[in-house]
């Protein structure tokens, strides 16, 4: 399964790379990690006559974590981001997603910025990340422009990027309070498959338990990882308790609207929403009990 | 672990975990596989398949292929001696695949034409430049629409076939009605069982070199060397002794890798005509989406118990889809029905096998050949018949349990058996009477048996020569040459048969240089790696060849010792001696250089043949064996959690016990596979998962606890007792993970695999 | 496009080699440099067959372009015997404790155990797990390799020099 043939372009740096982008326009990629694009590209889905090749750019796998936000730049990779403390700490939702995205040696290799960019409804980063409130940078060649994550997405393997762009780097605040958040994966074989169904949810409440903030998204049951505004606006002001954790897992499971595929049908996939938006309430219902 | 009843123990090299001789190779990337070899002049092939599933080929148009700068060559079938091969030589009538399709293609992946270029690439280009008119006909993709009533003829080439039932097998036993008639409980049940793939890591590959005086050389990936040969010289139209195939290291095989392939064909008949070497490697989405599968089967089976326990009947009767050509199948639709009714019993049995072409990939042979099936339905059915009488499950296999001396009449006889002793075993180590009944929620424990041959006795590929040969060749050095056709594909074989020629001989495993599956160098003929039948052949024709050198050494230490003819010489710790006056002898390799001089000038050379003559109708010996399952079940999600997995086994002695455990462990990731995870998804013939991504094979996080015990019988017919370990061992994972699951759930499963959702529909969690 | 230079230090050895963008690090190493202990089993980074370390990290070599690769360390399995014929603790206990059938999936399977060993030199069996989970192995059931390599950390240890 050789690849198709491409010329090869090295930018010095993401500004470069975008010039690139704006002069090769839908001729050209960027490849990252390559774990998705080359798949694609072997299985002549996509044949792009320029590769633009970033990995090597220094100074672009940058994770920063400072008082008000994480930054994770476009290089970083998903073993580093699965194996960051501080990411393990205030972000455990995405530190575990990105230890069970695929495989060690993809992770070593994929990128998180990657992984959205290829915009898959089943990455198991993308949700996370939602409810995470993430916003997306984004450079082109005039200057940049920033987003937020759930406006990213416009159907399966496609995103808002325009000729010429490229994600720069991630950015996520830090929230403040009592948060607790959790990332619940299904899959049909070990760990290491695509995600038949991700659920993230990320809670923020007050010293009485009652829910101030929520946060839920659900990958691989729509046509992009979504969040659900239902179930947030539902959960906003109520405590968590057998009752509404359950009328929250049956909102979502409404709210999605899945499709039946080799990996799973859309019936066992909504049931699955239910069971875990329960799974991942339940969890958070705990960990905000014993903070 | 000594052989009670072997004699001829004086060192322990039988029972001791030799590691494999080829194990350092491996572990640092020497070992050469074919895909790795390289020739001068070597050109690339690749081949374009079939994109529909039946169609007559109209017309084919190679020359924009041909004129590509770099391409070699292009052949269709037409170019071909268009000679039609397949194993069942026996049968002719069996054999229907042409290497190249010549009028029709008959499943999407049906070879067509193929490319030779300079390198891959341009081969590939080529192949996407070739163009083929389809006539298409109407495609059918089970069984039932194979059978209904106008269904399009898949070979109506073939005159002596009516309709799609290409093979069909009968077994009678016994009178069916009568032993019915005093049943107190019959179940009636349909199962279907799916079809798999081998998914050995290394894809087949193949490099073909052109020689002299019409001569060429192929190295394959292939458990069947000998095979290859014959087939191959057969449909180039040559002498077999012109062609010499050899195998290298081959990275697994599970029966999926004992045929002549298209691609051995193509490379052979191009490197012919280029007069250059060619080389074709698969990719793994040919192997997932074209390559052999394990038959799906839909057997329905009758069985009558009295209300005791006792058996009296089974009606057994089997669809096989055999997909477009037969392949294997003949064999696969005679063993399902020799293991519908073996293990326990039956006073009456009845078989109707039938083998259906289908539009389908072809099923061909896969670990257990049509038992894993079988044995499936009858352990499932022993299940359901132990709740329904209120038996515990391991009583009412005891109760029926086949025993050494047992007989299916006008079937097979059972020479060994240590079933009732792996029973009680596997009752004993996985504490079945205390926990069985009492498992917590969402836990089940589950119990599946197995059998299974040592090789058949069935000439089907009607070689006249011995089924296995060997030669060994002793030197005055203390060494020792062995020669053999049989092919390690993984599971030891070069290691286990020079621990038997050792042992035989009295000398070190070290001292004993193999060489294998050469079909020139090595002798005629060893049929292959299939049927697990390399231990017993090809380890009997080892201990015939060792007979003859110790009969020759004897005669010098009995002359130079002036030994009364009544003493037994001995052969130990690389000495030739008197039995009962050890001083009274020397060293192997001095007896050697005496026998040398002895004889002027003659090499100690002599060869060793095995042949099942008068051995059973089925095979020399079976394997038997019990296995526990405990698994957890996630109620909510209906995944399951195989947990610990406990077997008890005879497989005779045990002359490798690090070999037959490895052999126990890989079969039970297998058979977690077809049970929880394996499953092809088709849409009219075309298979939609051609990834490890969405082919899910278990990983090292998905395997349980493992605990095991060889009960070591002693089989008469096998090379110092031992018989068959590791395809049977293939076979009772799927029915006690089915089990435990059904305790665990209520859920049985009658249409593998076992599913998260089906457990879930079961159990009531999901409604539409 | 035509070839591009580039340095490839594979073993501890330099290469200098023109190849086109499109070649795999897995395509370059088994056929421009003959290093044929990569194998390749699936093509899309699934089975980790073709796994090699690069600047220590394990990765599917099958997924990555040669070219990226200019200038960056590389250990194929052929890499791990430090001294012509001595074996690496991890190929001893493969080799000792029966975790090689076919040999097909094992130089990926050494490497990627050499990658854990190298960052968690006494793994727990779940980590040792976790850490093959992108090899298949089709033969021998993982049991026995997992068992390699808790055999292959004590092995490293007792070889380590001792400190005070």
């Amino acid at each position: 399964m050789a690849l198709p043939r491409f010329s090869y372009l090295v930018p010095k740096n993401l500004k470069e790379a975008c010039l690139m982008l704006a002069e090769h326009k839908d001729k050209s990629r960027i490849l990252a990690g390559g774990t998705d694009l080359l798949i694609k590209m072997k299985n002549r889905i996509v044949q792009p006559e320029y590769i633009i090749g970033i990995s090597n750019i220094p100074d672009t796998d940058y994770i920063r974590v400072d008082r008000e936000q994480l930054v994770i730049g476009a290089n970083a990779r998903l073993s580093a981001v699965a194996e960051h403390p501080r990411i393990q700490r205030y972000f455990p939702a995405l530190a575990y997603a990105a230890s069970v995205t695929a495989t060690v040696q993809i992770r070593n290799m994929g990128t998180v910025v990657g992984n959205i960019c290829n915009a898959s409804p089943a990455a198991d980063t993308a949700t996370p990340l939602l409810v995470y409130d993430a916003r997306v940078v984004i450079m082109h060649p005039e200057g940049e422009r920033n987003l937020p994550l759930d406006e990213f997405f416009k159907g399966p393997g496609l995103t808002v990027l325009k000729s010429g762009e490229i994600v720069k780097e991630l950015i996520l605040p830090l929230t403040a309070g009592r948060s607790s958040s959790n990332y619940q994966k299904l899959s049909a074989r070990g760990k290491v498959d695509i995600a038949a169904i991700g659920v993230s949810v990320c809670l923020l409440a007050d010293e009485n338990e009652i829910v101030t903030q929520a946060r839920i998204a659900i990958g691989a049951v729509a046509p992009v990882p979504k969040r659900i505004g239902r179930v947030e606006k539902y959960l906003e002001g109520k405590g968590l308790t057998q009752a509404s954790v359950k009328q929250a897992a049956q909102i979502s499971m409404e709210e999605s609207a899945p499709i039946t595929d080799i990996r799973a049908t859309a019936l066992y996939r909504k049931k699955m929403v239910e069971v875990l938006t329960m799974r991942a309430l339940s969890s958070s219902m705990e960990q905000i009990r014993t903070k | 672990m000594t052989n009670k009843q072997n004699p001829d123990t004086q060192q322990n090299v039988i029972g001791r975990s030799v590691p494999r001789v080829d194990a350092p190779h491996k572990a640092t990337g020497k070992a050469l596989y074919t895909a790795d070899m390289k020739l001068p002049g070597m050109l690339y092939g690749k081949l374009l398949r079939s994109p529909v599933p039946h169609a007559r080929i109209l017309n084919i148009d190679v020359s924009k292929a041909s004129s590509l700068p770099g391409v070699k060559d292009v052949i269709i079938g037409k170019d071909t001696p268009g000679i039609k091969y397949g194993n069942w030589r026996l049968f002719p009538q069996t054999q229907d695949e042409f290497p190249l399709a010549m009028e029709k293609v008959r499943f999407i992946g049906d070879e067509v034409a193929a490319v030779a270029a300079i390198d891959p690439d341009i081969a590939e280009e080529a192949v996407g430049l070739i163009r083929v008119d389809y006539e298409e006909l109407p495609a059918v993709f089970s069984v039932d629409e194979a059978l209904a009533p106008g269904a399009p003829l898949i070979h109506d080439e073939i005159e002596e076939l009516e309709g799609n039932i290409s093979i069909d097998r009968n077994i009678d036993v016994g009178d069916l009605e009568a032993a019915f008639a005093r049943a107190d409980l019959v179940l009636d049940d349909t199962f279907t069982l799916h079809a798999v793939s081998h998914a050995y890591l290394e894809p087949c590959a193949v490099l073909a070199q052109p020689d002299t005086e019409d001569r060429l050389t192929l190295w394959t990936s292939t458990q069947t060397p000998y095979i290859v040969q014959c087939l191959l010289a057969s449909t180039l139209g040559l002498p077999e002794n012109h062609v010499r195939v050899i195998k290298p290291h081959v990275g697994g095989g599970f029966g999926g890798k004992m045929e002549l392939r298209p691609w051995d064909f193509c490379a052979a008949f191009m490197a012919r005509r280029t007069g250059r070497p060619v080389k074709f490697v698969l990719s793994r989405t040919e192997e997932l989406a074209t390559g052999r599968r394990r038959h799906a089967i839909k057997i329905r089976s009758k069985v009558g118990f009295k209300k005791d326990g006792t058996l009296v009947a089974k009606d057994f009767e089997a669809y096989l889809d055999g997909g477009a050509y037969n392949s294997m199948g003949p064999t696969a639709t005679f063993l399902c029905g020799n293991f519908g009714a073996m293990l326990y019993r039956y006073p009456a049995y009845r078989y109707r096998g039938y083998h259906v072409y289908t539009n389908n990939p072809p099923a061909g042979a896969m670990r257990g050949f049509g038992a894993p099936q079988a044995m499936y339905v009858s352990e499932t059915q022993m299940n359901i018949a132990a709740k329904e009488l209120d038996i515990d499950p391991i009583d009412l296999r005891l109760k029926n349990a086949m025993v050494t001396g047992d007989a299916i009449e006008g079937v097979t006889k059972i020479s060994s058996a240590g079933f009732v002793e792996s029973l009680q075993k596997v009752a004993e180590m996985s504490g079945w009477k205390e926990k069985h009944a009492a498992m917590p929620p969402n836990k089940g424990m589950g119990i599946g048996c197995y059998s299974f041959i040592s090789g058949g006795v069935f000439n089907w590929f009607n070689t006249p020569y011995h089924f296995s040969a060997c030669e060994v060749r002793a030197y005055d050095d203390g060494t020792v040459h062995l020669l053999t056709m049989a092919s390690d594909i993984g599971q030891g074989s070069d290691t286990i048969l020079r621990q038997i020629l050792a042992q035989s001989l009295g000398i070190s495993v070290e001292n004993i240089r193999i060489t294998s599956a050469d079909t020139t160098m090595t002798p005629k003929a060893d049929l292959g790696t299939w049927g697990s039948r390399v231990t017993l052949m090809n380890g009997n024709a080892i201990l015939d060849a060792a007979r003859k050198i110790k009969e020759n050494l004897a005669q010098i230490v009995s002359l130079k010792f002036n030994l009364n003819v009544i003493h037994e010489i001995a052969f130990a710790d690389g000495r030739v001696f008197a039995k009962l006056k050890p001083e009274r002898g020397i060293s192997f390799a001095e007896a050697v250089a005496m026998w040398v001089t002895a004889n002027r000038g003659r090499e100690l050379t002599v060869r060793g043949y095995y042949t099942p003559r008068d051995k059973g109708l089925t095979t020399p010996a079976y394997s038997f064996g019990a296995q526990v399952a405990e698994i957890a079940v996630d109620p909510d999600t209906g995944i399951v959690t195989v947990e610990k997995i406990t077997t008890a086994h005879d497989c005779g002695t045990v002359i490798n016990p690090m070999a037959v455990e490895g052999q126990l462990e890989g079969s039970i990731q297998m058979g977690l596979g077809y049970v929880l995870s394996e499953k092809f998804v088709m849409r009219d013939g075309k298979t939609l998962n051609t990834t490890f991504l969405d082919y899910k094979i278990p990983s090292a996080e998905d395997m349980p606890q493992i605990e095991s015990c060889a009960i070591e019988t002693y089989e008469p017919e096998g090379p110092y007792g031992a018989k068959e370990a590791g395809e049977g061992l293939a076979i009772p994972t799927a029915p006690a993970v089915a089990h435990a699951v059904f305790e665990a759930t209520g859920y049985r499963c009658k249409e593998l695999p076992i599913t998260p959702e089906k457990i879930l529909r079961a159990t009531g969690k999901l409604m539409e | 496009m035509s070839k591009v230079n580039i340095t490839l230090h594979v073993n501890g050895d330099t290469y200098s080699i023109a190849v086109e963008p499109w070649r795999t690090l897995a395509e370059v190493l088994r056929e421009d440099l003959n290093l044929i202990g990569t194998k390749i089993g699936c093509e899309t980074g699934d089975c980790g067959a073709c796994t090699v370390l690069i600047n220590g990290k394990s990765v599917t070599s099958c997924l990555s372009l040669a070219i990226e690769s200019d200038g960056k360390e590389i250990t194929t399995i052929e890499g791990l015997s430090t001294q012509g014929d001595t074996l690496h603790p991890i190929q001893e206990a493969f080799i000792e404790e029966g975790a090689i059938q076919c040999g097909y999936c094992t130089p990926g399977m050494i490497l990627s155990a050499k990658y854990l060993l190298d960052r968690i030199p006494e793994p727990t069996e779940s980590q040792i797990r976790q850490a093959l989970s992108g090899n298949l192995c089709r033969c021998t059931g993982y049991n026995s390799i997992v068992k390699a390599v808790i055999a292959a950390s004590k092995k490293i240890k007792l070889k380590k020099p001792l400190q005070n």
